[in-house]
């Protein structure tokens, strides 16, 4: 069974596609028992009704979507229409039994629904409703769509990443803003519970995505404010580090494209990264190259030395010297490294789950170890309405109202 | 926002925050501009994070680093040489009073402080973040926040095949890995109060982030292939990715219907909804050229944010790329207040992050302290008298 910490908590999760889904999983896997609720009869944009690419097993396409399974373990799955009586006299009471409630939809879609804070509140006066659009619940962008790379984007994030001598069309989007706004759910939840303990009454919470993305980039904002400076796209150089780049590696587990960051911060770390080299010499006082300033006045050549050296083995074992000795250095690994990496191998990090559809797969492990209690993964990916009859008889449903509920189309458990 | 800070969400907790990284930090942060009391234990030159910049004028000084500046809001500095047994006697007895140690230290360190911790009489939850983990081949490895996201798979994925990988922006992969560590310290003190045991946490930096969402092992996993890595903008799933306007870009996120079809209706060509080189993933594939043709000149004839509110006026996911003097400007954020005005010690100000959540009265960011300022008031807190706390301060255990 997984960790304990959230015991006792029931959480009614409305969301679709990343943020939202990891966030009602990081609560799963620290024992909150998170009931997701997915739209129904339309399909989310994560469970597809077609296959795009081949997937494993066999079964609809619904349930064999690796973009879905990535964030859905640790919850049970009721799938609901929210627009029939049925669907939403069922979500009226799951929202009176939650502790914490959390929607993802755009501003003023669940209001829509006739599920907005005010109807909440006063079903349920203790809830925690958290709203996560995008931009926020206020504002004059209220309404507005967007997924992961439109907030990167927004926060001034994708600006600065990318290649200096290429066009802004050549960054490829990136979709940190959902990794980031599901942590930020997790520790708004909780300290709103905490705080529900002291006033003894529920609270609305407004989450920006956009905002937690400003949140983890205060160096950004910080020189723009004191100093009047747009940061500019430098790949990986860093103006104060040298080395701080990746180089090309003879062949590794990534094949003709592997790659090694390589960094040195201080001399201790060149001094090691120079004597796994073979040039102890580059780390000697008088040499060039051996302090902040030379290496600083020399990164060209010393650019030069490193592609050398590097293109001399393969991308792991070029890493594991640099890195043994005590310089900064890893591979860039491709997805599929991750199965050989010999640290995660002694961590027992990887998890191989059992799921209906897609058989046996393995995914990648938890966030986070806690003893004594380690999170653990009870649930796979759930099926659509997978806990229908289970969630509805706990709301006091009795069977024949669920047979009812299914004859009217209110519940569902499949799509198309 | 100035609020009361017994009504706070956090209030009352007593959080010791040690390692003076980055990512240990802005994990305490969290706590303190949400109400808990913060220790910030810090060696006797000041925490190595109070050194990176960048600083007002391009001066360096330890009081006004950004990142001391933005993430220590709040905390009090309790300067400490945790190296001598005298150091060690006054964390011991500082943690007997806190609910939550985080921990960011040299493996060997972390482990022989949190050795100690178990001993205590009252045990707070231990919260330590590593690289790698306490255990395995790569414990002792030392990383930097670049070489934790080569680790994750996230630089080869974000870049261009068979150029040199990615990074995000600077700094970006400590600050998740922050939140991640305080995600669960904060699930440790919720516990606390329902009759919870103390735990101890490990966040290794790798496995928070290859755990987390925008990684795409799964996806290779199930498909046996990688995500295309074709360059900024998608040719097979469109549009996505960064596109010109006549005055800047805008990323689009609406290659699926219904978004594609809004966007079609939206740009006046509703007939390409129903068009069959779009219409299946295997023909749209075929047909990218064609649709760029049409897309392109409509928005080089529009400005970027001409794009983005007429087309999300249709429901299209489309954002502007902004640039930071943009993220700061723009209405949205200044409706909501999204960054702050912040005094710094030495004069001036500079802007923060506002809260990342909004909870009524909850959140505040207080002055970052100077080093060692607080040192005195804990040390009396803790009871220790005038004579000990001459004695410490003579023999740099305190500072």
């Amino acid at each position: 069974m997984t960790s304990t910490l959230l015991k006792g908590l029931r959480v009614v999760e409305l969301c679709e596609v990343w943020a939202g889904p990891m966030a009602g999983s990081l609560l799963g896997d620290l024992g909150a028992d998170v009931i997701k609720v997915e739209s129904f009869p339309r399909n989310s944009m994560t469970r597809p009704l077609a296959t795009v690419q081949p997937w494993p097993g066999e079964g609809p396409a619904f349930e064999r979507s690796p973009i879905h399974h990535i964030s859905n373990r640790n919850k049970r799955n009721i799938a609901l229409n929210l627009r029939s009586e049925g669907g939403i006299e069922a979500m009226r009471r799951l929202l009176r039994e939650a502790d914490v409630f959390f929607e993802g939809y755009s501003a003023g879609t669940v209001e829509g629904l006739g599920f907005g804070w005010e109807v909440a509140h006063e079903l349920n006066p203790n809830l925690i409703y958290l709203s996560l659009p995008g931009w926020g619940a206020k504002g004059p962008y209220q309404g507005y769509v967007t997924l992961g790379s439109g907030l990167d984007a927004a926060a001034g994030h994708t600006i600065v990443r990318g290649y200096p001598d290429r066009p802004v069309e050549d960054t490829q989007p990136i979709y940190h803003s959902d990794a980031t706004g599901a942590l930020a759910i997790v520790f708004a939840a909780v300290t709103a519970l905490q705080q529900r303990e002291r006033t003894g009454t529920g609270t609305f919470v407004d989450i920006s995505q956009i905002e937690v993305l400003n949140w983890h980039l205060p160096a950004l904002v910080a020189d723009w404010a004191v100093n009047h400076r747009r940061q500019e796209r430098v790949g990986n150089t860093d103006p104060l580090i040298v080395p701080h780049r990746c180089y090309r590696a003879a062949a590794g587990e990534a094949g003709e494209d592997s790659w090694v960051f390589v960094a040195a911060e201080d001399d201790a770390q060149w001094n090691a990264l120079a004597g796994a080299v073979g040039h102890p010499e580059w780390a000697k006082r008088g040499h060039p190259w051996a302090t902040i300033t030379g290496r600083l006045a020399h990164r060209d050549e010393i650019d030069g030395a490193l592609a050398e050296f590097v293109a001399s083995g393969t991308a792991e074992e070029i890493a594991d010297r640099l890195s043994s000795a005590g310089a900064i250095a890893a591979p860039a690994v491709a997805p599929w490294s991750l199965l050989s990496n010999p640290q995660l191998q002694a961590r027992n990090w990887l998890q191989y789950v059992d799921h209906p559809y897609v058989g046996t797969q393995v995914f990648p492990g938890f966030l986070w170890e806690v003893e004594p209690d380690e999170p653990s993964w009870d649930r796979p990916s759930g099926l659509v309405g997978e806990c229908n009859r289970e969630v509805l008889a706990d709301l006091g449903f009795s069977e024949a109202e669920i047979e009812d509920l299914y004859a009217q189309g209110a519940v569902g458990d499949r799509y198309g | 926002m100035t609020t009361n800070a017994s009504t706070r969400p956090l209030a009352g907790r007593l959080i010791v925050e040690v390692g003076g990284s980055i990512p240990v930090a802005a994990a305490a942060k969290l706590f303190s501009d949400y109400g808990a009391d913060v220790v910030k234990v810090e060696a006797p030159g000041g925490a190595p994070m109070r050194r990176i910049g960048p600083f007002p004028g391009d001066v360096p000084d330890l009081e006004v680093g950004a990142f001391h500046v933005a993430l220590d809001t709040g905390k009090r500095s309790l300067t400490l040489d945790l190296a001598s047994p005298s150091g060690l006697e006054v964390f011991d007895r500082l943690c007997e009073h806190a609910d939550l140690v985080l921990l960011h230290t040299a493996t060997s360190v972390a482990v022989e402080l949190r050795e100690g911790l178990r001993l205590l009489e009252h045990r707070p939850h231990v919260v330590v973040l590593t690289e790698h983990g306490l255990d395995g081949p790569f414990a002792e490895r030392t990383e930097n926040g670049t070489s934790l996201l080569a680790w994750t798979g996230r630089m080869r994925q974000h870049s261009l095949p068979d150029e040199e990988p990615l990074r995000y922006a600077p700094y970006v992969p400590e600050m998740q890995w922050a939140a991640t560590a305080a995600a669960v310290a904060n699930a440790c003190l919720w516990s606390s109060e329902h009759g919870g045991e103390p735990r101890e946490v490990e966040v290794s930096g790798v496995e928070a982030m290859t755990g987390s969402v925008d990684t795409w092992f799964v996806v290779w996993e199930f498909q046996g292939a990688e995500m295309p890595r074709a360059g900024g903008q998608s040719k097979a799933a469109y549009p996505a990715g960064c596109y010109r306007c006549s005055d800047g870009y805008v990323v689009f996120a609406s290659a699926n219907p219904p978004f594609f079809n809004r966007l079609c209706e939206a740009i006046g060509h509703p007939e390409l909804i129903t068009d069959e080189r779009f219409l299946t993933p295997a023909e749209k594939a075929l047909h990218f050229d064609e649709f760029f043709a049409i897309l392109d000149p409509w928005l080089r004839e529009r400005t970027r944010d001409e794009v983005f509110t007429y087309l999300q006026q249709y429901g299209v996911m489309v954002a502007p790329v902004l640039d930071v003097s943009e993220v700061v400007t723009d209405r949205q954020a200044v409706a909501r207040g999204s960054f702050v005005e912040h005094a710094l010690p030495t004069g001036g100000t500079t802007l923060l992050a506002g809260p990342p959540f909004h909870l009524d009265g909850g959140w505040d960011h207080g002055p970052a302290p100077r080093i060692g300022e607080h040192t005195d008031e804990v040390l009396r807190d803790l009871g220790y008298s005038t004579t000990e706390r001459l004695a410490l301060f003579r023999a740099a255990v305190t500072g």
